[in-house]
């Protein structure tokens, strides 16, 4: 526990929101997709945190605006302990140094036009730096590819060897974070595991930290320690991830990892299946965000918004919920 | 519907900002050629003392920016010229006026529009159904022999000028074959068989040049389409292959191609120079022509706009119907 | 076990392409019975999309293809297509991954599912419209008498899914074939149409055809399941043959590399190294050879000999395709 608080700070989001205007006639009231709506955030050296929700909870929007890829509408972006909400242009390269972006659809990040070694020198570049070869050919070699395929062209590569190019960009300017959006959900089965498991290897090899945005939850309790649970723009839960999985105590959380199916074939489960959908972030409802979906909601949900607060007496795992699931027995301290 | 009619006050208010600048600039190059006007207009012998008088009448002793804006300004409360018993009345709506040809340059526009029209129109409506359906058959038969010709055809169309395919059709079929009449133009009003029958090898000229775009960009568009998945699902539904396309797979094909119509339909109407002059009817590029050749400011600067205006209408239209067409349209 | 409604032998299908010929799917046999579901599992490449397609005679024109695909005993290959067309959306139906694709985002709802109805029986368009409300309603659409004309994009995911699978249950049919039907969901909604589609089999006893690679969804809905690898199959045998009694090196290496929710990670996911070989380039021997940690154990025999189905003794109908023989894991 105390080495986490002295463990230095990779990120820190403020209160961030992040609004997307909608066009509109000028007698109508102007409308905002509200896709982040007031979110705390931070991640520390050493930390994986995975970020998790469906879509529409806007993980995707929260993890482009901490790489500052977005403008948040509103709060503060800290990285590396330093305010970097107003910096811009050319100022935010060293910011990009320290933190990176890997997405989710390989084919379309990587410019089909340019060879493997271009793609892995542009960052360099963009830093003013001219890599030489074996730095090129020492990126390939970490993500597990070789040299004879730094003359190659993205369309000569399999899905997850693209992924693999995309990481070996994002890490060719060693920056101390990754922030990955849907690493492996394009991919097959029996390549996913093979990516997940050089982050894995990545992050014991080089101390990299991890933002991991994904919808599949089973992926993401595979390479994580932290867990952070979105919805409807808010972070209705997070903890470390052994805690949130075993003992969900937000009721979305607990339905959500109940709907994941299980490969057990016979083995009955109690599953909470959530009716409707996702209300639409244009007018998300009143109070707790849940609430139209939950199966607890009593009338001081429609209230006021919960807010984080520690659960089952400990101090890392917090909910937003003014009836969380109480700890399993033989958890109880 | 109040946000369709938001859209399109939103869209004519920058047409008219467009129109501005447009006018303007159409000024600016005509003041910057080292002709003078008045010259054509003095007659002969053309005394310092008549120019001088033919400069005033015509209000050409002006500033450019003071004939620019009284230009404006005769948009909505008309222009005089002159005054007393030899005064000239250009009452508003005034899009200039012509001295050269003593109408008001509204009128001229008025006269000649039917002219264009017919011709636009008629041809309009011929290249679209050719090409959307040469376009059709040839992706149903991609890669064999229908649609190698029809792709052929587009290609001879595309790249045969409009004069030549022009005087081709009048020495073959009016000459050779005398089966149309060479040239000439008859108004609906007085016999609508005699209009389409004058009318009948333009439409064909014209229809022949522009359905190349239509072939093409309708066979790319519904090859395209017939690779979608709710193809594939009306196939699994049952439904048979003449359903499949014309039901699932036109309407997507449509939606660009109303937009290319649109714009070409818009453009046409402006005035169709060449077509124009090969079968010597006088319409609308046939008076712009003149116009250069006479250094008739006005009518320039008034065909110009009319022109302008017209695809900026068209391409509004053109939205319009997008949104009809394509449920996903929204014009928020 | 029933009579089984669907069965499918030796399905070949074979794609002309420009680089010579692909067999996609090379020898495959599965069946099912009323009310059970059988699940096909499979990496992109393993031909198990290729294999539901041929099973309703959708593939293009360049495919060919060979075997039984016997519907109640009745031959589909080779059937004219106005035969196909028949049973096409009225006996099998099918359900895509995609349902955003899958609808036509040019008409509403209802009119589609009203069209699959329409199709197949000779009513009105009252009746049909009518029809497609009770649909919408019975698989879960709220408010569907209002929601009937909304557009596809008006539509959550899994709404949109909800009216791909009411379009395909509209004329009752014996099998529905799913493709993916929930990989383009959330979990919760995932769960809701896994929910759905049970609910349907048990109201209706449609045999079910899960096309997937989530072994997850697999697990919870299957009875039976067929694990295909590059166009052949693996594995075959009930759902607990596969996930407690694994018996191809190819099945077990997927559920090991597939990460779990319920229990604390493993430090690394088993992987198995390489990716899925390209339809058509491993042509002798077994085509899971060159990613196999087993085939040391065996030897030269995987390289030469092509594998076929073999019961594993004591097992019932628990097949799996691999000259081990053995139970691979407890050699490792």
């Amino acid at each position: 526990m105390t080495t986490q608080s002295v463990s230095e700070e990779l990120l820190r989001l403020k209160n961030v929101r992040k609004y997307f205007g909608l066009p509109g006639a000028p007698w109508r009231q102007a409308q905002a997709v509200k896709a982040v709506d007031g979110v705390n955030f931070v991640v520390r050296k050493g930390e994986t945190v995975g970020l998790v929700g469906e879509s529409g909870s806007g993980k995707s929007t929260l993890a482009r605006v901490a790489t500052r890829l977005l403008d948040p509408t509103q709060g503060s972006v800290e990285i590396g302990g330093v305010d970097v909400t107003n910096v811009r242009g050319r100022k935010l390269r060293p910011v990009r140094r320290k933190i990176q972006m890997v997405f989710q659809d390989p084919q379309a990040s990587l410019n089909p036009r340019q060879s493997v070694g271009t793609i892995l020198s542009t960052p360099f570049r963009a830093q003013g730096i001219r890599p030489t070869r074996a730095q090129l050919v020492e990126l390939l070699q970490q993500v597990g590819l070789s040299e004879e395929h730094l003359e190659r062209y993205p369309h000569e590569f399999s899905g997850g060897q693209r992924q693999r190019i995309g990481i070996a960009r994002a890490l060719s300017v060693k920056p101390d974070l990754l922030v990955c959006d849907e690493p492996v959900s394009a991919l097959d089965v029996s390549v996913q595991a093979q990516v997940l498991n050089l982050l894995a290897d990545l992050r014991d090899e080089l101390g990299l930290s991890y933002v991991l945005v994904a919808h599949d939850l089973a992926v993401v309790r595979q390479v994580t320690s932290r867990l952070a649970v979105m919805y409807l723009g808010t972070i209705v839960e997070e903890g470390p991830a052994d805690q949130v999985y075993s003992a969900p105590a937000h009721p979305y959380t607990k339905a959500l990892l109940s709907a994941v199916p299980v490969p057990e074939p016979g083995v009955e489960r109690d599953r909470i299946v959530l009716t409707g959908d996702v209300p639409t972030p244009i007018a998300p409802p009143s109070g707790c965000p849940f609430r139209t979906r939950c199966y607890k909601v009593q009338d001081v949900c429609a209230t006021v918004r919960p807010v984080l607060e520690p659960v089952h007496g400990s101090t890392e795992h917090r909910a937003a919920c003014y009836f969380p699931e109480p700890p399993p027995p033989e958890r109880t301290r | 519907m109040p946000d369709l009619l938001w859209f399109v006050i939103r869209r004519l208010f920058g047409a008219a900002l467009v129109m501005l600048a447009l006018s303007f600039a159409v000024y600016l190059v005509f003041y910057a050629i080292p002709a003078d006007p008045a010259h054509l207009a003095c007659g002969k012998p053309c005394t310092p003392d008549r120019l001088e008088q033919a400069r005033h009448f015509m209000q050409l002793d002006q500033s450019a920016i003071q004939q620019y804006l009284s230009f404006l300004k005769g948009i909505f409360a008309g222009r005089t010229f002159g005054d007393g018993a030899a005064a000239v009345h250009c009452n508003a709506p005034c899009f200039g006026y012509s001295f050269p040809l003593a109408r008001p340059v509204t009128t001229l526009i008025l006269d000649r529009l039917p002219i264009t029209a017919s011709i636009a129109i008629g041809a309009a409506i011929l290249w679209l159904l050719f090409g959307v359906s040469l376009g059709v058959v040839a992706a149903l038969n991609r890669g064999r022999l229908l649609d190698r010709l029809s792709v052929g055809v587009a290609l001879v169309g595309v790249s045969t000028p409009s004069f030549l395919l022009g005087l081709l059709a009048i020495l073959v079929f009016g000459f050779w074959l005398n089966m149309v009449p060479v040239n000439g133009y008859v108004p609906l009003t007085e016999s609508p068989v005699d209009w389409a029958w004058h009318l009948i090898t333009p439409w064909l000229v014209l229809a022949v040049l522009q359905a190349a775009a239509y072939i093409r960009l309708t066979r790319a568009q519904m090859l395209e389409e017939l690779n979608l998945d709710y193809i594939t699902t009306a196939r699994a539904k049952g439904a048979g292959e003449t359903r499949v396309v014309v039901t699932h797979g036109l309407r997507g094909v449509l939606v660009p191609i109303i937009t290319l119509f649109g714009l070409d339909l818009g453009f046409l109407l402006g005035g169709a120079i060449l077509t124009e002059k090969v079968f010597s009817m006088q319409g609308l590029g046939d008076l712009l022509i003149s116009a250069v050749a006479q250094l008739d400011v006005a009518v320039v600067v008034g065909v110009t706009l009319f022109s302008a205006f017209l695809i900026i209408l068209a391409n509004l239209v053109v939205d319009i119907v997008h949104g009809v067409l394509d449920p996903r349209v929204s014009h928020g | 076990m029933a009579e089984p409604v669907l069965e499918v032998h030796d399905l070949h299908v074979t794609f002309t392409t420009e680089g010579g010929l692909v067999p996609a799917v090379d020898g495959i046999d599965f069946s099912v019975a009323p009310g059970e579901t059988l699940a096909i599992v499979g990496e992109s490449g393993s031909g198990k999309s290729v294999s539901s397609a041929a099973v309703m005679g959708l593939l293009p024109s360049n495919a060919a293809t060979t075997g039984e695909v016997l519907l109640d005993g009745r031959e589909l290959i080779g059937l004219p297509n106005d035969e196909l067309r028949k049973i096409r959306g009225n006996d099998i139906a099918l359900v895509f991954q995609d349902a955003l694709s899958a609808l036509n985002p040019y008409y509403s709802v209802g009119w589609q599912v009203a069209e699959a109805y329409r199709l197949h029986h000779d009513v009105s368009k009252k009746v049909a419209h009518r029809r497609a409300v009770e649909m919408l309603d019975k698989v879960g659409i709220p408010d569907a008498a209002r929601r009937v004309d909304s557009y596809p994009h008006e539509f959550s995911g899994g709404m949109r899914q909800r009216v791909v699978i009411a379009m395909a249950l509209v004329n009752d049919p014996r099998v529905l074939i799913a493709d993916e039907p929930t990989t383009a969901l959330d979990v919760t909604v995932q769960a809701q149409i896994i929910r759905l589609l049970d609910d349907v089999q048990e109201e209706f006893g449609t045999a079910l055809v899960l096309i997937s690679h989530d072994l997850g969804v697999v697990a919870e809905v299957a009875d039976d399941v067929l694990v295909m690898y590059a166009g052949r199959a693996a594995e075959r045998g009930t759902v607990r043959d596969l996930f407690y009694r694994a018996a191809h090196p190819y099945s077990l290496g997927l559920l090991g590399a597939m990460p779990r929710v319920d229990v604390p990670p493993k430090p690394r996911l088993t992987t198995i190294p390489g990716t899925p070989p390209s339809p058509g380039s491993i042509r002798t021997g077994c085509p899971f050879q060159p990613r196999c940690a087993y085939t040391h154990l065996v030897g030269e025999r995987c390289i030469t000999e092509r594998p076929e189905l073999t019961p594993r003794p004591g097992e019932g109908d628990h097949e799996a395709a691999c000259h081990l023989g053995r139970r691979p894991e407890a050699l490792l």
